[in-house]
């Protein structure tokens, strides 16, 4: 019976066609809602800020709509929100997406919206100042929250200065400090240029009428060069486990991140280790979330990541626990992975996971026009080809089991580990031993990540 | 603006709606765009229902229906949902305990199986009772006493209520959590998980008719029970300002401001919508303006309305920077607030919060998953699912001077709430 219920994946319909000046120009014409998606993948990302100008990337993308060649940040913000139109500008350790969504009849409008923020920026000192306070700002913010500024400090903890990886995407109080206006005004020189923009239209629209509007408008940006990427250098597995304790001296739970590298997301044992992950950590029904929230009551959820970046990426465990449950917490998140490597998978599992991210996959890839805009602009910036989702489904069905535990053992606990914990260090300092006996501590208080 | 108003009429057309004989409704709409299907279950049931010593109990409900019945043991209501592709999930709020279930349509059949095994015979193994305790506790302890945000809202709302169970947190205090009993659950599950006080939509790849076969086949089995009691509590009038302050280890302070507004199926609410995109939504809206943009005192200003079955309220928050004097930010922000009582909004400027609300409407019909939350929605709070295709031309009644007659009536000092939480060094 199973056979005959297997689902099928494949992308709408597009166009794919290059500028004069090298961007590439994605057309999904797809009638539901009457709505546009238009969004511009700019290649740089956080992995472009120089080292000691964390959050560049982030913060230029913030400065397109405050000010333009033909538009005070007032009136942009103005003529945006009377289209009723959703303006998002993401910063990831690769790209700057901007995206503007907006009923189809407006869509003329809000191409010239976003187009005019991209192409014709012009970096108000006054709006530089104000925006680098609200970031600054913003980055304590995050340490009154520590189910995020765990992921940060782990980032900067496993990667180190100096790698790509190794800051804030959205900078620090430290590297903010340092910015000034002629930083962003010459990365938008540099890197926002035809060489490394992809744009996709996706909606109710018609290309006949959308299409020339687009070419134009972005035509206006100059070739420039390709953005150099820097090559993978994962830091060296640790010789021995590693611990940085942040004292958050009010926290009654103890936030924690356990993991190590992982890989990137052209990686060839992507789909077996995406299986294994779905198993480990990233379902409800998950080996971490059975054990640590259903069995145990020791968390509201636990998880595992595995980041698919243009680099070596994260892989790790993520959960929080109540103070005194910290070490009891820990020790049985290292005992499901020693048994991951151990036990292995069995086939059972290994076909409920199939099953499971096929099932998900099409409400969360193939739903929506800004969904499989998203997926075409990754597409895109990894170099991968429509088979990456019209292929997919036969590529999960051809993974085995042995190929699916080799994975397991690969990637998962196979080096010393990095663990990061938030939490009241007078009550965790003793715990924090155990894993790493020459473990560092930081105060939350300390400007940084 | 005439083709948005032709596709919801369309849409209007899309869904067939159903009551079984034991009186619950059903409500289908038909999208074969993905292999997919979006099931809710609304029961109208939540933390208004509660009493004093066990608040949060329809929260904790929430997880227990995960726990296990009587043919699907515990963790096989999730076992066999992921199996088959499947995942869920549930929220509680002050008025109503919803069921989410997103699944390929080719597992149809088993979730009206997995769903009614629940609803019929829900099991209550007392391990399970307790490990579920540790897990709704650590929830609260995310959700309000690490964070900052949650601790001043929690505290904003207790005193926003001084008779109405609105007031007490759907999470629950500490001490109910720690001593709920198997009989306050029984209790509540004959209260509240009957087919005549639950609402069940399914939009996605399906016909009308097989849902309403499968409803019939495993759902109108079930009994018709008496529903909850009707929540009697009246919150009196507030007369004066109130006012709460939090001191604690922070990077940085908080304010929110709460004033009583009236249930969302009162005829002001719409117009309370549209006032709460003026305040807030863009950064062309008026406390961005001012408190983020020109007074630099903020880094952030939201405003939010809920829907609410009894009188609610609309809240005001706002991310202050660092260090910034909390007294000159209020002033600023009731100056702004008291400036929709005193003139009438532009029509450009009214015209704009009525396309947000209506682009974002849209925004929601995306997805399967949108539009049964949606449906369901509208059909319990505003008592008929057709009041969503109203919804364009409810905004367009909309003029400048029912907001400032609602600012005048619902936005002044002796109805708010001022809710501080105020960063000291850590000891």
């Amino acid at each position: 019976m199973i056979a005959l219920l297997v689902l099928a994946a494949a992308l709408p319909p597009f166009t794919r066609q290059t500028l004069p000046n090298g961007a590439v120009v994605y057309l999904v014409p797809r009638k539901d809602v009457p709505l546009v998606t238009l969004r511009a993948v700019v290649k740089g990302g956080a992995e472009s800020d120089p080292a000691e100008l964390a959050g560049l990337s982030s913060l230029t993308a913030e400065l397109l709509r405050r000010g333009t060649a033909t538009r005070t940040a007032d009136q942009f913000s103005e003529q945006l929100d009377f289209l009723g139109a959703t303006y998002q500008s993401t910063t990831n350790p690769q790209a700057t997406t901007l995206s503007v969504e907006s009923l189809a009849k407006d869509a003329g409008r809000a191409l010239d919206l976003l187009a005019d923020a991209i192409v014709r920026p012009s970096f108000p000192e006054s709006e530089v100042k104000k925006a680098l306070a609200e970031r600054s700002n913003a980055a304590k913010a995050v340490k009154d929250q520590p189910s995020q500024a765990v992921g940060l400090y782990f980032h900067s903890f496993l990667f180190g200065p100096g790698h790509p990886y190794g800051h804030a995407p959205r900078g620090d109080e430290v590297s903010l400090a340092r910015l000034e206006r002629r930083h962003l005004a010459d990365y938008h020189s540099r890197v926002y240029v035809g060489a490394n923009l992809v744009l996709i239209a996706a909606g109710d629209f018609d290309p006949a009428n959308l299409a020339p509007q687009l070419l134009k408008a972005f035509s206006a940006l100059p070739p420039g060069k390709p953005l150099a990427w820097t090559p993978d250098k994962p830091p060296a597995p640790p010789a021995k486990p590693r611990l940085l304790l942040i004292d958050k001296p009010d926290a009654t739970q103890t936030y924690f991140w356990i993991g190590q590298t992982g890989l990137h997301r052209t990686h060839p044992d992507r789909v077996p280790v995406w299986l294994v992950n779905t198993l480990f950590g990233d379902r409800f029904t998950s080996m971490l979330n059975d054990e640590l929230r259903v069995n145990t009551g020791l968390t509201y959820g636990a998880r595992s990541v595995v980041e698919q970046n243009r680099l070596t990426g994260v892989l790790a465990i993520s959960t929080y626990t109540r103070t005194d449950t910290t070490t009891k917490a820990i020790d049985l998140a290292l005992d499901l992975l020693q048994r991951l490597r151990d036990k292995g998978l069995t086939a059972e599992q290994l076909a409920s996971a199939k099953a499971y991210v096929k099932g998900i996959f099409p409400t969360e890839r193939l739903e929506t026009a800004d969904q499989v805009a998203t997926v075409l602009g990754d597409l895109e910036l990894f170099g991968l080809n429509r088979g990456e989702v019209d292929d997919l489904f036969a590529r999960i069905d051809a993974v085995t089991l042995e190929q699916a535990n080799q994975a397991a053992r690969k990637y998962f606990g196979s080096s010393a580990l990095t663990f990061v914990l938030v939490g009241n260090a007078s009550k965790i300092r003793e715990a924090a031993k155990k894993y790493a006996p020459d473990f560092q501590e930081t105060p939350i208080s300390k400007p940084g990540f | 603006m005439h083709a948005p108003l032709a596709l919801l009429l369309a849409a209007t057309l899309d869904v067939q709606t159903h009551t079984l004989a034991n009186g619950m409704k059903i409500l289908v709409h038909e999208d074969h765009d993905i292999p997919n299907v979006a099931m809710y279950l609304f029961y109208r049931i939540g933390s208004r229902n509660e009493r004093p010593g066990t608040t949060g109990l329809s929260h904790f409900f929430e997880h227990m229906m995960f726990n296990g019945a009587k043919k699907y043991g515990p963790k096989q209501f999730d076992v066999q949902m992921e199996k088959n592709g499947g995942r869920n999930n549930a929220y509680t709020t002050r008025d109503i305990t919803a069921y989410t279930d997103w699944f390929p349509r080719t597992m149809l059949e088993l979730m009206f199986d997995l769903e009614a095994d629940r609803i019929r015979d829900l099991g209550f193994d007392p391990k399970m009772i307790e490990s579920e305790r540790g897990v709704v506790y650590s929830e609260r302890r995310s959700s309000v006493e690490n964070s900052n945000a949650g601790l001043l809202y929690e505290q904003l709302i207790a005193a926003t209520y001084t008779a109405h169970p609105y007031g007490w947190p759907v999470v629950g205090w500490s001490s109910d959590i720690e001593s709920w009993t198997l009989d306050d659950l029984q209790t509540h599950f004959r209260m509240g998980y009957a087919p005549n006080n639950c609402v069940l939509v399914v939009a996605g790849d399906v016909t009308a008719a097989e849902i309403l076969a499968l409803a019939k086949k495993y759902f109108e089995p079930l009994p018709r029970q008496p529903p909850p009691s009707p929540v009697r509590t009246r919150e009196p009038e507030q007369t004066g300002e109130r006012r709460v302050v939090i001191r604690k280890p922070a990077q940085l302070p908080l304010l929110m401001v709460s004033y009583h507004v009236p249930a969302s199926s009162h005829a002001d609410y719409e117009t309370l919508r549209v006032l709460g995109n003026l305040l807030s939504e863009g950064r062309s809206s008026r406390l961005y303006r001012r408190l983020v943009d020109r007074d630099q005192l903020a880094i952030q200003a939201g405003s939010s309305l809920d829907h609410s079955l009894d009188p609610g309220e609309i809240i005001v928050n706002i991310q202050p920077r660092s260090g910034v004097d909390l007294a000159r930010l209020e002033k600023a922000l009731f100056e702004e607030i008291d400036g929709l009582a005193s003139s009438p909004v532009s029509p450009d400027e009214l015209q704009k919060a009525k396309n947000q609300l209506l682009t974002a409407l849209y925004r929601d019909w995306k997805t399967i998953a949108g539009k049964a939350d949606l449906l369901g929605r509208y059909e319990v709070f505003f008592g008929d699912y057709r009041k969503l295709f109203a919804a364009e031309k409810d905004l367009e009644q909309v003029t400048a001077g029912g907001i400032q007659r609602v600012a005048r009536q619902y936005l002044h000092d002796r109805n708010r709430t001022i809710a501080t939480l105020i960063p000291e060094a850590a000891r």
